[in-house]
């Protein structure tokens, strides 16, 4: 019955990945194409590295390094030997994944062997390194195109296949942490002296955690390589890491389904941002004043929040709406602010294209999440049918279920 | 029958000797006291029996095995557990989690099992989490099962590491300052919890206490440190009157 179960689950989530494909490559150009593909690899790493560090806690910031050992090793299989290979087309793609989730995971245990010793910032450091060693080791090989970059033929364009990666990787990390297996983990982050008390093989929790981790980040790296065709050292560069690692903080350390949407929502909006048409067809501007009035009623509306937030005054309800009074108030004031500063001669002069705002706006978000909500979006909370059902008012949901 | 033993047992900080030479037996179903003024070198010594630290020199015997430098996890499985003075659960975990984690050193399922979610895992897991609502009822935190631990008011703190411990079922349990920060009701309460782990659960129990009237009315056998060094061993009206120990807490006369 079990197993019966299971292989109706894994059809099911095959299928969908491949319907969603198929609609897809019907109805999307190839650039709406580009951002699944990306969102699906984003969501991967993501959670790949959510559990290094946000359920183990072992601070890495060096992920995208094993997204580049998986995307030029493969890579560089596929040149060499894909015209020899018994296997063509798609099999042969599946092999690369596994293939780069093997030396990623590989790698994962050469850096995972250091966080025994170190923690916190010392950490950091390491993977932050290595991530730069991997990258100049790349850059100065000729075998592997060197700063030129690597030709990766064939190419494969297959939107289902990088979803099921994520699907598979979400999967992964959540029956971790519903057995008892994903306890350690926890207790590791949590207090590691404690957990050696407990018996806890820490070392090997650690070191799990790193293999597990990079090998999804190798097998995304496969994907990438075989999506695009070309791939250089800058595509693995450090700020990739630091976004990896800005999308697990964003959607709460430690939640799998925080880092999820949080990889879909960063991966689309600098995107989205970059796409805005004006009303007439050309590119969106808006004047100085405009950009200066809205950074000032952000900046007073954050505050106001934050202040009301802290006080904790009233009931729940009440604080919702008069943070929707803020909000609404807010914008009131962008107006009003604007015009007031369009009187200055060369601030209402300056015109700015809105894409180019993209990075300041993907920033300003960033500031203002972090200041209402530290603890990220949905802090340590997954996402659950219960949740769901007593979202639309159904009473008495057990919380959690004890086998009692 | 000897459970436990230390043989010269000596650490050095640098140029600090935190616990020289110390020595003593503890017997299984022992009621152990380890006493001493602060600085005395009290929690070091569960730090060299847990395996926190290697001692500088000296032996530790366990169950008749050498367990010298063994690192602290294989300690916890040979079947020693502790508790800490400044109480560490795993803030972030339930009561119930935190009580699983001490269990958790029995498993035999493999981590591939468990990240395949096959039946074994998901059975193992259920047996892990009934065995430790039953601890949970034995020290009255059944009703706050779910309760992110961090939540928990001191007392309860203390008894959830209590749990914790206890989850790992252990031969001798190490109990460091159990009862501070307790009310005189609750100190009652834990004096009983503290001869029920023993008499009906079997185990040896090794404990530091600054509160003299609960460890003179618990213990039937008391280690005093000072300075790092034992200075009296014996029954709790022995040491009572042991002039030395008097000193060390009071102060000479001068």
């Amino acid at each position: 019955m079990f197993w019966i179960k299971r292989l109706l689950s894994i059809i099911l989530a095959v299928a969908g990945c491949y319907a969603v494909d198929r609609i897809a490559t019907g109805s999307l150009d190839s650039y709406g194409q580009r951002l699944i593909i990306l969102a699906g690899l984003y969501v991967t790493l993501a959670v790949s590295l959510n559990l290094i560090n946000g359920i183990t806690g072992q601070f890495s910031i060096g992920h995208a390094a094993f997204y580049q050992v998986g995307a030029y090793l493969t890579g560089y299989l596929s040149v060499t030997f894909y015209a020899k290979s018994s296997l063509q087309g798609i099999p042969w793609l599946v092999a690369m994944v596994l293939a780069g989730g093997v030396f990623a995971a590989i790698a994962g245990l050469v850096v995972g062997l250091p966080s025994l010793r170190l923690r916190g910032d010392y950490l950091a450091i390491v993977t932050l390194g290595f991530g730069e060693i991997i990258r100049i080791l790349v850059q100065n090989n000729a075998k592997l195109g060197g700063s030129y970059g690597l030709n990766v033929a064939p190419k494969f364009q297959s939107i289902w296949l990088v979803l099921l990666l994520a699907v598979v990787c979400i999967a992964v990390c959540r029956n971790l942490l519903k057995t008892a297996h994903g306890l350690p983990f926890l207790s590791v982050r949590e207090d590691e002296v404690a957990s050696l008390a407990m018996g806890v093989n820490v070392t090997k929790v650690k070191v799990s955690a790193f293999i597990i981790g990079s090998a999804f980040a190798g097998a995304a790296g496969a994907l990438l390589a075989h999506y695009e065709g070309f791939i250089t050292p800058q595509t693995f560069r450090m700020d990739v890491s630091f976004i990896i690692l800005t999308m697990v903080v964003l959607g709460g350390t430690g939640s799998i389904t925080g880092s999820a949407l949080a990889a879909v929502f960063l991966s689309y909006l600098p995107e989205y941002l970059r796409g805005l048409k004006a009303a007439g067809g050309g590119p969106l501007t808006v004047s100085g004043a405009g950009v200066i009035a809205a950074l000032l009623a952000t900046a007073f509306a954050v505050a106001l929040i934050k202040r009301i937030m802290d006080a904790g005054l009233g009931s729940p309800t009440r604080r919702g709406l008069t943070y929707l009074g803020i909000l609404v108030g807010g914008i009131v004031a962008q107006f009003v602010l604007s015009m007031g500063l369009s009187a200055i001669k060369p601030l209402a002069a300056a015109q700015i294209e809105a894409g180019q705002l993209r990075m300041v706006i993907f920033a300003v978000t960033l500031i203002v999440l972090m200041l209402l909500r530290p603890q990220g979006v949905f802090a340590h909370h997954e996402f659950s049918w219960d949740f769901v059902k007593r979202l639309f008012g159904a009473k008495n949901v057990k919380t959690t279920e004890i086998a009692a | 029958m000897s459970l436990l033993q230390l043989d010269q047992a000596t650490i050095r900080f640098g140029g600090l000797v935190a616990v020289n030479s110390v020595s003593f037996t503890i017997n299984k179903g022992d009621l152990f006291g380890l006493i001493g003024p602060n600085g005395a070198g009290k929690t070091t010594c569960f730090n060299l029996i847990t395996g926190v630290y290697k001692p500088t020199s000296g032996e530790i015997r366990f169950d008749g095995r050498n367990i010298t430098g063994t690192p602290a996890n294989r300690i916890a499985r040979l079947g020693i557990a502790r508790t800490f003075q400044n109480i560490r659960l795993f803030k972030a975990l339930s009561v119930l989690e935190n009580v699983v984690v001490g269990g958790f050193l029995r498993h035999r399922t493999t981590l591939g099992s468990a990240l395949g979610y096959f039946p074994s895992a998901i059975k193992e897991t259920e047996e892990l989490k009934h065995e430790a609502m039953e601890l949970l009822k034995i020290l009255n935190l059944d009703q706050v099962a779910n309760v992110r631990s961090a939540d928990l008011s001191y007392g309860m703190q203390r008894r959830l590491e209590i749990a914790r411990a206890m989850a790992t079922k252990p031969q001798l349990l190490l109990l460091d300052e159990p009862a501070a920060g307790m009310n005189p009701f609750e100190k009652e309460e834990l004096n009983g919890m503290v001869k029920k782990i023993r008499d009906e659960h079997g185990m040896t129990v090794l404990l530091i206490e600054h509160d003299m009237r609960f460890v003179m009315s618990l213990c039937e056998r008391i280690v005093v440190l000072d300075h790092g060094e034992e200075i009296a061993q014996g029954p709790p009206s022995a040491i009572r009157n042991d002039p030395k120990v008097i000193a060390a807490y009071l102060g000479e006369a001068v």
